[in-house]
């Protein structure tokens, strides 16, 4: 066998790492910038445009501060030459600097004065246009809350009640039952809007809250009960066994032993349901609720559709604060909903 | 095929350190046993030589060249896990070619029925992993390991999910397979039998630190520490704790000489102590039949105390009183520190407190 | 009745009598109505007057020469090409593909950073539709205003209208962008479940990061990516919702479903034609059943039907 040279590997090696995650995060980080870019342009416009126009320079700019800190931070992520919280200090100081002295004197908050100004939209768009009178945000904002609230409150609990069931006792037809909903998870929400209106139509709960909100419960059922038996099937039979043999009945073992143990699943249902109700846009519309309520798609639909030419600044101020609920939730529950999705999947 | 050193190696994850600054070297065709309880950093050192690891600190080395920057793949060596990571998309046959497809052999399929002979599956090649007994999946990850002629035999507790009958086969036959083949072998393993029935040498690690390397006569007659002495040995080794004053340990009318003070531990392997006429007087609590040999604990004034007699029907019942002796060379003294004080051996006096 | 049927009848009731009221009244019922209506003359009243088959005929008429007796008509053909080509493409570059390459790349990082990028990718999927389709506009805006003209413009080239040259391209980026996320999430569970040791076995076996990807992970991803292709297909055959809120009732974009939609309830422009948005409706869901017969054999029917353990009610 002939001498293996080990210096010569270990200098391949050591090159080769170094290259593959500068690689990885290079090509990543190239084809996440058309996802993020918009995103931060529409919070950049809501800062800085002025009536009558946007500064697009203001955007670049601002790029120009944060992609070499961030880049900077990255880099010291990877190689970690000091501990991860200062890096990150000094990395949001830098930035925070950075964009004080570069676009510091182009932000403002003028464009958010549409939550503290009733009348706003009326008065920049003149005359009333498609959209019929705008009322105060807060009022669209009450009703989607309503609207996600409510049946994410449905959902939950229908959906939790039925994947024990399903997952936990037998009964005659459970086959059946779990195949019809294997079938109807198919079914596509989008797909049925047509007769569920003349159903909804039909019940005489076209032009009402109510209507959105059963709808949007029973099209994320059959999905959600999956999820939610796929976390009961994990629950270990033995903790239910032993409430039991402590003297609990069957439905005190699921409410205080099974329920808790399935948290995680309740949790990511519950988030994935309320971002679902609060950007509802096809149903809110198609079941003419819009006719009767302002909700907060319909009003940034219409918002855009009749300032846009005018004030960008306000639609992209309306379009940040309607997206920051959605935001808030998902970055604090994000551990929560990637564990949930094979789980749903797996069947 | 080659010599492996080891120099200051550590390891330490996020916060917690598995391996601390062990040195370690090991001859080729040696065949060593790293021995310890689960979560004593035998595993993560092995996957450092296996180049799976990055080592936090230290040198590796291969031939007294430096390898901790040679990634896994250029590193040579063969590893068998403990789950044996088989392939479960290929064949047996698939399974053990898979290393040769990045080597430029002539010929692999013929070298993979050649080790597939040796490890005895030749007629199971067609089979997917799945359709294979333990033994016999084992016996692939083997051919698997081995196929390119490693420098270096990884054994990860190769034998633990195998049934304990199947256990005392496979030991011999990896003895005799890689004794065959020549190649250094390193055996990660908690159970001490394996150790020391398969390897020339066993390491006794412990909290990421080696406690003692040596034969398993050493390890077993010899410990160095407490910690060996105690997780060598089944039953295990009786110790008995004590203050030393005066050269010997004293409890009620009863005394163990010692010819040494200080926070003293005495060692005794149940195998070591006879029933006698005039000992340590004791009352059998316990009678346990081990088979061949029945196993009892008498209650003396330092403790249970457990001794072995090599007979099938038991001799003493619960209650008798019973005098036990020993040899004085036969026992072991430890320090303050759990360190064996070398040179001292306990004897035993009875006092009757005049 | 004894206290243990009445005990099963009050649980059945309990836990599963909410979740079947609403999948029955407004998932299957639907599905029935559908079918029902498809073959009548309903309309904005939302009356029937009568039953008949015209709802289909506008959609194909007889043709001597045509396979089966009947020819697609134009406005159909066009529907169902587009939607073939906007499926078609959106499922094979971003919902398998780019899912599969993010899947794979975000893995192979270490997971702080890796888990980043993710996040970054579910970002649309979690903003509402709205907003990110307010988003695209603002990027395809024809003037130089728009994020796209912005950037050429620094390359030196001049604006460009999107939504005017490259439709399809603008729905298949917009519908991908989210559509990837959803793979992206699946396929990398699915691949975190590889059992470690194996990407160790391959390693010291000599395998390079590609042989690791071709030898371990694919094999390990053959379910995930099957599921993902049938369940995101028909997911992309039926969207409309961003392809109306972008392009509006552009004739360029009118897929299939898109049809159904701004002849039936679509906001401002949809115009009531009930029975015949039923009938497109009806073609779709004929669609599904076949996906959900083929969901069927790539779900572990066995593992779903396990049998509970505790018998007590």
């Amino acid at each position: 066998m002939t001498a293996i040279d080990w210096t010569a590997l270990a200098r391949r090696s050591r090159r080769r790492r170094s290259w593959s995650t500068g690689v990885l995060v290079g090509f990543l980080s190239l084809v996440s910038i058309p996802v993020l870019l918009p995103f931060f342009w529409m919070l950049v416009i809501s800062f800085s445009a002025r009536t009558g126009g946007v500064d697009s320079a203001v955007l670049w700019r601002a790029c120009a501060v944060l992609v070499p800190v961030t880049a900077a931070y990255v880099a010291l992520h990877a190689f970690r030459p000091w501990p991860r919280s200062y890096s990150a200090v000094a990395c949001l100081l830098a930035a925070g600097l950075g964009l004080w002295g570069m676009v510091g004197d182009d932000l403002h908050l003028y464009n958010y004065r549409f939550l503290v100004t009733p009348n706003l939209i009326e008065e920049l768009h003149g005359a009333a246009t498609a959209g019929g009178q705008f009322p105060w945000v807060w009022t669209a904002l009450g009703n989607s809350l309503l609207v996600a609230s409510a049946s994410t409150l449905l959902k939950v609990t229908v959906a939790t009640l039925a994947g024990y069931y399903i997952s936990r006792y037998q009964f005659r037809g459970r086959a059946g039952f779990l195949q019809g909903l294997l079938i109807l998870e198919v079914f596509h929400p989008w797909m049925l809007a047509i007769p569920i209106f003349l159903v909804i139509y039909w019940v005489g709960l076209l032009n009402t809250l109510s209507g959105p909100i059963l709808v949007l419960t029973a099209i994320d059922l059959p999905f959600f009960i999956f999820i939610m038996k796929g976390f009961f099937d994990g629950v270990p039979w033995d903790i239910e066994m032993s409430a039991m043999t402590d003297g609990a009945t069957r439905r005190q073992a699921f409410y205080r032993v099974v329920l808790p143990q399935a948290r995680a699943g309740i949790i990511a249902i519950t988030v994935l349901g309320f971002i679902k109700g609060w950007e509802e846009y096809v149903f809110v519309t198609g079941l003419r609720t819009g006719n009767s309520y302002w909700v907060m798609s319909t009003y940034l639909y219409y918002v855009a559709e009749d300032v846009m030419g005018v004030d960008y600044g306000v639609v992209a101020a309306v379009a940040v604060i309607y997206i920051l609920p959605s935001l808030i939730l998902y970055l604090f529950t994000q551990k929560y909903l990637t564990q949930m999705t094979m789980g749903g999947v797996k069947g | 095929m080659a010599r492996v050193e080891l120099r200051n190696l550590s390891k330490v994850w996020d916060s917690s350190v598995a391996v601390n600054g062990i040195d370690l070297s090991i001859a080729d065709r040696e065949f060593v046993a790293i021995l310890g309880p689960s979560g004593c950093g035998k595993s993560t050192t092995l996957f450092m030589l296996a180049g799976v690891y990055m080592p936090t600190g230290g040198e590796i080395r291969f031939d007294d060249a430096v390898v901790n920057d040679v990634e896994a793949r250029d590193r040579n060596v063969g590893i068998v896990f403990q789950s044996y990571a088989l392939y479960p998309n290929m064949s047996v046959l698939q399974n053990i070619m898979f290393p040769l497809r990045f080597q430029k052999v002539d010929n692999p399929e013929a070298k993979a029925r050649d080790m597939a002979d040796l490890v005895q599956v030749g007629e199971l090649l067609d089979r997917r992993p799945s359709q294979l007994s333990g033994g016999q999946q084992q016996r692939v990850a083997l051919a698997r390991a081995l196929v390119k002629r490693p420098n270096l035999l990884l054994l990860d507790e190769p034998l633990s999910n195998l049934d304990a009958t199947l256990r005392l086969t496979m030991r011999s036959e990896i003895r005799r397979i890689t004794r065959e083949l020549g190649v250094t072998t390193v055996l990660v393993t908690h159970d001490q039998l394996e150790a020391t029935t398969m390897a020339d040498r066993v390491i006794c690690m412990r909290a990421g630190q080696i406690e003692q390397v040596g034969s398993a006569e050493d390890l077993y007659l010899r410990p160095e520490t407490l910690f060996v002495a105690s997780f060598i040995g089944s039953p295990p080794i009786n110790l008995i704790a004590g203050e030393g004053r005066n050269g010997r340990v004293e409890a009620g009318d009863q005394r163990i000489e010692t010819g040494q003070d200080g926070q003293l531990t005495i060692g005794i392997r149940p195998e070591m102590i006879t029933v006698a006429e005039t000992g340590l007087p004791g009352t059998i609590r316990v009678v346990e039949a081990m088979g061949r040999e029945i196993l009892y604990a008498a209650e003396t004034n330092f403790g249970l105390i457990r001794f072995l007699e090599a007979t099938s029907q038991p001799r003493w019942r619960d209650g008798d009183q019973v005098a036990l002796a020993f040899q004085p060379e036969q026992t072991l003294l430890f320090g303050a520190e759990g360190k064996r004080i070398a040179d001292h051996y306990a004897k035993l006096g009875v006092t009757t407190d005049a | 009745m004894s206290s243990s049927k009445f005990r099963q009848a009050s649980n059945a009731l309990l836990f599963l009598g909410p979740a079947s009221l609403f999948l029955i009244g407004l998932l299957l019922v639907p599905i029935i109505v559908d079918l029902v209506v498809s073959f009548t003359d309903m309309n904005q009243t939302i009356k029937v007057d009568e039953f008949t088959t015209k709802q289909f005929r506008k959609l194909v008429k007889p043709s001597e020469e045509a396979w089966f007796g009947f020819e697609l008509r134009s406005s159909f053909y066009r529907a169902l090409m587009l939607s073939a080509i906007y499926v078609f493409f959106t499922l094979t570059i971003f919902n398998i593909g780019f899912a599969l390459v993010l899947a794979l790349t975000t893995t192979a990082l270490p997971g702080r950073l890796g888990g980043l990028f993710r996040a970054i990718w579910l970002l649309p999927r979690m903003s509402p539709s709205v907003v990110y389709a307010l988003l695209w506009l603002w990027v395809v805006d024809p003037t130089d205003r728009g994020l796209l003209n912005q950037i050429l413009s620094i390359t030196g080239l001049g604006p460009i209208n999107p939504k005017l040259d490259a439709p399809i391209m603008v729905i298949v980026c917009a519908n991908g962008f989210i559509g990837a996320s959803m793979g992206m999430l699946i396929l990398t569970s699915a691949i975190r479940s590889i059992p470690e040791h194996l990407f160790h076995a391959a390693r010291a076996d000599g395998a390079g990061g590609l042989s690791v990807i071709r030898h371990i992970v694919l094999p390990a991803l053959r379910w995930p990516l099957s599921y993902i292709t049938v369940f995101q297909f028909l997911a992309l055959l039926v969207s409309f919702e961003y392809i109306f809120l972008i392009m509006g009732p552009a004739r360029s974009t009118m897929t299939m479903s898109m049809l159904s939609y701004t002849k039936t309830l679509a906001p401002d422009t949809g115009s009531g034609q009930y029975a015949y948005g039923a009938a497109i409706t009806l073609i779709l869901i004929v669609i599904g059943m076949a996906v959900a017969l083929l969901l069927w054999r790539l779900t572990n029917m066995k593992q779903l039907l396990t049998q509970p353990r505790i018998e007590v009610q």
